[in-house]
């Protein structure tokens, strides 16, 4: 083990270093009746103290203790977010083990890869769907894994696997062992290092099989202390508080919702609530409306799709105040992106109008209406939706960042937002963010960045330059000096036949912005001219098409109705006046069927896999040339 | 921590609480403290218009009261349970004479008692009977009864739904009407009717009463009140109390079994509700409201007489339910407004625009054109002879046609009465920006 490293934010006392677990009980200690977590289960939202979600912890972690989890051992999750996920995530780095989460989507075949590749002895699944993932497979499959512990016992087969334990078993096993070894688990919490690896987070694997990137306690303290800790990125600077909800829904395995959930809630004692799932959210946000509201674009995407959907099918009077409203928050959204965020006084004027007849009870039922701050990362953003939220009310920034640096690289701080980029390096660490002259790429270095890829110390050094910097694959320039704007992936960068560079996410953002479209790809690398392939959102397209008389079957019909495709046309028409001529795309032909996970077509996180999608539609493609 | 977040849940408590929102318990304080001080204030005289209700503008309100008493127990039986009673005048009635023979007194004057098994067969010259009891006993066991004799009549009326409980239950109302002329030593004469024991606290049958509702003067050494305010004040803390009954009811297992037999009865009894007990329960509670009510309404009046408690008197309850909207105690009350209320006010603004025929201007153009008075039969609809046969009527007759039509129009337009209008008006601004 290497001495506590030289990390700016160390904690080093005679407990251990201070791991998120150990943040956990500082808060059960200080407000053992404060509400940490609160879960819907039929109907009603149940609250957790803090006191007995510690309790619980305690318990299973001594459970991982009685089963035998050594110091480095990992232990992984393949679950929703519920309050268990967090829990045994917390146990797990309280005893020095390392958590490994999955997502919940993964078909059988990720889930065997990436749960034989990390080596974990216990895997915690939700329920059957889940446990099935594993014990369809026979044992030797999963050489690793000894335990199998279930939550929802509904449809497990208890007899014939003995793997399996019940969740609550485990519970009671934990006690049984704390009472025969009292004082083991805080025994490890005090050995507790700096650069002891506390998880594995598996980046989405866009090219070839995902990789475990490996974060230890220091770049997590260090992640929590910048990212929660920078008061500049609210209006009125104010830290994350007990006062603070947030709303759980993205996959907690992926680094931005770890960060804005698990990581804020032991850092700052914001309340976390969990979504009963993603199809809910919109009824939970209503319910909970958070303050902090972290989501990735297509969140924002869709919100903004229903805001505009519901409003034009609404009544008569209602119609005709939404349709001049939501032309006056673009408005006052436009006003405010050219003031960083901030209100002029003519924006101001008008929002007071705005807000009373109209956005204070849009934000109500979008479940935004107490939100202090709000993020979105993880994919690019078009800059129309960004300015839609400005404009009624909500402060929502961009921010940048990627799992090998703990997420942190750059954000947008209130009064200095620039839409369409991903804004600045953090203030306390100015110096932390560069940009490649020669290769335009964007590097990070800081103590946040990842320790390395789980068993490839290959990739790993392929990673970093030869001074010991992250290179994040990113192509991005200034603006004004100061705030930064991503270009595009490294990789997917188009060079057409006219030898002229062209980024494809650009285009296909603005393509997305139209709410018929919802996934796009431009293609156009070493060939004459641009194309495209588009896949549409079923829901508006389908409410568009009932209410032009056009019948239809499927999505695959839907997408071959000439009507529709006449409609999706006028929308590229709409995009290439954005663009110059080159930049434009001259075909574009219809995804016919909707991209899926489970198809290989998009990663966990929906990012479309291109190469995947090129090769699943080679003849579409080639028909275009 | 719930505030700013009115859809959070952490409780079950907190998803059925009677006000959910600060706001609504603001509301309901407001109006709470607005009426208290309405009456206080003499009725802000310049809010109650003088022509309109006079010096004695508070009366109407207060007859009002046994009423909505009453409704709210046939709510609980129509609206909850979904049978439709047309016997609940019956159960009133079945209130009214337990009070008046517990709590009147002899007569005193020119016939003595002759109680009624001693009178068998003779059916003639009985005085009035009573056993002068206070309103403690007198009061409670009106409701008790009723709600005995409900229990009493319910194993013919729980074995039949719909149309068939109407029937039956209209039947109750003239069994009740003829007990009554068998029993005049309680009931009274069959038109005159009896006098009723007076509002009033005593302890036992002492000569003053501890709390007077009859004279004006200062309650508790600290507010000098009328007698009307008394009386309000009275009848509507009991009303407050029976409110809160019938909301904490329909909150309970046993309001949510009576609420599955009115969506549909076998389904109920599928999920285990044991159907005809729980509609015994419901007759019983229903009938016990009607007994208060019916006891209070007679005493309030001082002198009713059987007929009162006819027919008329049923549907005018379900004249209540529909125009006010049948399951709430919102649209119940809406209803008791409308119903009750609004024809006591028609009925003064005709005396006051009779005596505005002769004025000139435009108030007198108005009357000539609604009313006509004397026989001499000029163009108006509304005659203002109480007793005019035929056309024109007199408003005490137009007020039964206007319910019938009301009734109709409610049933086919708006089954959810006033209150539902009153939903569709409050959701409208709920969905707002958007319609769903």
């Amino acid at each position: 083990m290497v001495a506590v490293a030289e990390n700016p934010s160390v904690q080093s006392s005679g407990t251990g270093y201070r791991t998120v677990a150990s943040r956990a009980q500082e808060w059960a200690k200080k407000a053992p009746t404060q509400v940490a977590m609160r879960d819907k289960d039929l109907g009603v939202w149940n609250e957790l103290t803090w006191g007995e979600v510690w309790d619980t912890v305690l318990d299973a972690a001594n459970g991982l203790l009685a089963l035998g989890v050594e110091v480095g051992d990992r232990v992984s999750i393949h679950s929703e977010d519920r309050p268990e996920w967090v829990i045994l995530d917390l146990a797990t780095v309280a005893i020095r083990g390392i958590t490994v989460g999955h997502y919940p989507t993964n078909p059988h075949a990720e889930v065997e890869y990436t749960l034989n590749d990390c080596g974990a002895k216990i895997h915690m699944v939700e329920d059957q769907e889940q446990a099935d993932k594993v014990l369809d497979l026979p044992a030797a499959a999963y050489p690793n894994v000894q335990k199998l512990i279930y939550l929802e016992p509904r449809g497990i087969r208890r007899d014939p696997d003995e793997r399996l334990m019940d969740w609550q078993d485990f519970l009671v096993l934990g006690r049984e062992y704390s009472a025969a070894n009292p004082g083991a688990v805080q025994a490890r919490m005090a050995a507790a290092q700096a650069d002891d690896v506390m998880t594995f987070v598996y980046t989405s694997g866009t090219t070839g099989p995902p990789k475990g990137a490996m974060l230890n306690n220091g770049n997590a303290d260090f992640a929590i202390e910048i990212i929660g800790g920078t008061p500049e990125r609210t209006r009125g600077r104010k830290l994350p508080s007990p006062k603070d909800s947030v709303l759980t829904f993205l996959p907690l395995c992926h680094v931005a919702e770890r960060i804005f959930s698990t990581w804020h809630m032991v850092g700052f004692g914001v309340v976390l609530n969990f979504a009963e799932g993603i199809d809910t959210l919109n009824a939970n946000l209503r319910e909970i409306q958070p303050t902090l509201f972290f989501a990735v674009p297509r969140v924002w995407e869709k919100l903004h799709a229903v805001t505009m959907i519901k409003g034009n099918d609404a009544s008569p009077l209602k119609k005709v105040l939404f349709r001049p409203l939501m032309k006056l928050a673009m408005w006052i959204g436009g006003q405010r992106a050219a003031n960083g965020g901030n209100w002029p006084i003519g924006a101001r004027i008008a929002y007071f109008f705005g807000y009373f007849l109209m956005y204070r009870s849009l934000r109500e039922r979008l479940g935004l209406r107490r939100c202090r701050w709000a993020g979105t990362g993880a994919a690019p953003i078009a800059p129309e939706i960004l300015q839609f939220f400005l404009g009624i009310g909500i402060n929502v920034y961009e921010l940048y960042g990627m799992t090998e640096n703990a997420a942190v690289a750059t954000l947008n701080m209130a009064g200095r937002n620039k839409l369409g980029s991903v804004g600045e390096a953090y203030p306390s660490i100015k110096d932390s963010v560069r940009i490649d002259e020669k290769t335009g790429e964007i590097q990070t270095k800081h103590p946040g960045v990842f320790a390395g890829y789980w068993g490839k110390p290959d990739k790993t050094a392929e990673t970093f330059t030869e001074d010991g910097w992250l290179m994040t694959g990113d192509v991005a320039e200034w603006v004004d000096g100061t705030h930064i704007k991503i270009v595009d992936r490294i990789k997917h960068i188009i060079i057409t036949a006219g030898g002229k560079n062209i980024s494809p996410s650009e285009i296909e953002n603005v393509l997305k912005t139209s709410p018929f479209i919802n996934e796009a790809m431009v293609i156009g690398d070493r060939r004459k001219y641009l194309t495209a392939l588009i896949a549409i959102e079923l829901e508006t397209v389908g409410n568009w098409a009932t209410k032009e008389n056009i019948s239809y079957t499927t999505y695959r019909d839907l997408t071959e109705k000439p009507e529709v495709i006449a409609m999706v046309e006028a929308e590229v028409e709409r995009a290439n006046e954005k663009f110059s001529r080159v930049e434009g795309i001259k075909k574009f032909r219809m995804i016919p069927k909707e991209l899926d996970h489970e198809d290989g077509e998009l990663t966990a996180t929906q990012k479309l896999k291109r190469s995947a999608v090129e090769d699943a539609f080679r003849d579409l493609v080639e028909d275009m040339y | 921590m719930s505030f700013g977040r009115p859809h959070l849940r952490t409780s079950y408590e907190q998803d059925s609480a009677i006000f959910p929102t600060w706001w609504q318990k603001g509301a309901a304080a407001f109006a709470l403290l607005f009426i208290t001080l309405m009456v206080l204030g003499n009725g802000a005289a310049a809010a109650i218009p003088n022509w309109l209700f006079g010096a004695t503008w508070l009366a109407p309100f207060t007859l009002v009261i046994p009423f909505a008493i009453a409704a709210l127990g046939y709510n609980i039986l129509t609206g909850v349970t979904g049978q439709v009673s047309l016997g609940h005048a019956f159960f009133m009635g079945v209130g009214a004479y337990t009070a008046v023979a517990l709590g009147g007194k002899g007569d005193g004057g020119a016939k003595a008692c002759i109680p009624f098994h001693e009178n068998l067969g003779l059916l003639e010259s009985a005085g009035e009977c009573g056993l002068g009891l206070p309103i403690w006993i007198w009061l409670p066991m009106a409701g008790v009864l009723a709600a005995l004799v409900g229990i009493l009549v319910s194993p013919a009326a729980v074995k039949v739904r719909g149309l068939y409980l109407a029937i039956v239950t209209v039947g109750l109302t003239f069994i009740g009407l003829h007990i009554a002329r068998m029993l005049p030593e309680y009931a009274g004469d069959y038109e005159s009717g009896r006098k009723w024991p007076k509002l009033d606290i005593r302890l036992w049958k002492e000569e003053t009463p501890s709390i007077d509702l009859n004279e004006d003067g200062k309650w508790f050494g600290l507010i000098h009140l009328t007698e009307e305010q008394k009386q309000f004040f009275f009848l509507f803390a009991i009303l407050l109390v029976m409110m809160a009954f019938a909301k904490n009811l329909v909150r309970t297992r046993t309001g949510r079994a009576l609420q599955a037999i009115r969506d549909r009865d076998v389904a109920a009894e599928v999920m285990g509700v044991p159907e005809q007990h729980y509609k015994r329960i419901g007759f019983a509670i229903s009938s016990f409201y009607a007994g208060i009510g019916g006891a209070l309404w007679a005493s309030y009046q001082g002198r009713v007489s059987p007929i009162d408690f006819s027919l008329l008197l049923s549907v005018e309850f379900v004249a209540i339910l529909l125009i006010g909207g049948a399951g709430t105690i919102a649209g119940t009350m809406l209803g008791v407004t409308f119903v009750e209320l609004l024809p006591k006010v028609v009925e003064r603004l005709t005396g006051w625009l009779a005596g505005e025929l002769d004025s000139g201007g435009v108030i007198s153009t108005i009357a000539n054109f609604l009313l006509t008075s004397g026989q001499q039969g000029d163009f108006g609809p509304v005659s203002t002879s109480p007793t005019a046969p035929g056309w024109p009527m007199s408003v005490f007759l137009w007020n039964p046609v206007i319910y019938g039509v009301l009734i109709v129009v409610f049933l086919i337009f708006e089954p959810h009465g006033l209150f539902g209008i009153w939903l569709k008006f409050r959701n409208y601004w709920k969905g707002w920006p958007f319609s769903y």
